[in-house]
């Protein structure tokens, strides 16, 4: 996984026939220095921003762990297009990155 | 598989159901020398690695999905291995003590 | 998955078999602007996808890619790593809309 910050939503008017009603969030990877930054640092890391699967209920402002590729589809029961997917609501982080 | 340095962990309210009891570790790639490459990633930890240990993490899903024991997880990442060298603790540089 | 602007088409007659009848698009990623988050700044590669909704020429899309791409309708045995796989309807960030199909 890589942590990331929900920033925004994205709607769909057409998709694949699995993914029709599906969640999709919006998210700013969180590099070093994102992490490292108190809250209210700049909510946009300079990381490319992606769009996850969410079923979890993950919302703006969320800090998320999301998995990036083909495992990103595993927790599917029918073959679903997805590579990536919020795998976790993070809580609490604990960062003492080295010196 | 990556080597990495354990700079803390995360504390997940809500996940999928096959991490719930996992310590998940954020895990920083770096080179040979130490130095920081690319963005922090979190990883299963199996092994219970020390703060700022050394470590390899593999990103080989059919393991992750193996430790787990759940064929439908998207774990990925896990730490595989744990350097040896001295205690990080022996260095008064960086901070003693385990990942809060 | 990342959002995208779709740039154009490739026609190719003659192509893999499996790809027979599939409509390749040329995409612009579009990544949301750290300096400027009321607005998408473009990535800097040229993706060339699959078509599987219906997409067309300016229209905002989210793609998926890698082996993940092939879990879409009619691919699974197709040489393909990148795939259409919705059309956008809307994008919100920071509780701004700063993407509507009815006002592009």
């Amino acid at each position: 996984m890589r942590l990331g910050r929900v920033i925004g939503r994205v709607t769909l008017s057409q998709a694949v026939p699995s993914l029709q009603g599906a969640r999709w969030l919006i998210v700013s990877p969180l590099g070093r220095d994102d992490l490292s930054a108190r809250p209210g640092a700049a909510a946009v890391s300079r990381e490319p921003s992606l769009v996850v699967y969410d079923d979890l209920g993950g919302a703006p402002g969320d800090l998320i762990g999301f998995v990036e590729g083909r495992e990103a589809a595993m927790p599917f029961e029918q073959p679903t297009p997805v590579d990536a997917i919020n795998g976790a609501l993070i809580s609490n982080v604990y960062y003492h990155p080295m010196p | 598989m990556m080597l990495a340095r354990t700079e803390g962990s995360v504390i997940s309210t809500r996940k999928h159901p096959s991490f719930e009891g996992w310590r998940l570790a954020i895990c920083q790639p770096i080179g040979a020398a130490g130095q920081p490459e690319g963005t922090p990633v979190v990883a299963l930890d199996p092994l219970g690695a020390g703060l700022h240990q050394r470590v390899v993490v593999s990103t080989d899903g059919l393991a992750a999905r193996q430790a787990v024991k759940d064929p439908r997880s998207p774990a990925r990442m896990m730490i595989v291995a744990i350097v040896d060298e001295p205690s990080p603790a022996a260095d008064p540089a960086r901070p003693r003590g385990e990942i809060a | 998955m990342f959002l995208a602007r779709v740039e154009g088409s490739v026609v190719a007659t003659k192509k893999d078999a499996s790809m027979s009848g599939r409509k390749l698009l040329i995409l612009r990623p579009q990544l949301v602007d750290d300096r400027d988050p009321t607005r998408f700044r473009p990535g800097v590669n040229t993706i060339v996808a699959v078509d599987s909704v219906g997409a067309g020429q300016g229209e905002l899309v989210i793609f998926c890619q890698g082996s993940s791409a092939r879990l879409a309708p009619n691919l699974k045995e197709a040489p393909v790593d990148a795939v259409i796989i919705g059309i956008v309807d809307s994008v919100d960030v920071l509780g701004r809309q700063i993407y509507s199909a009815r006002s592009a």
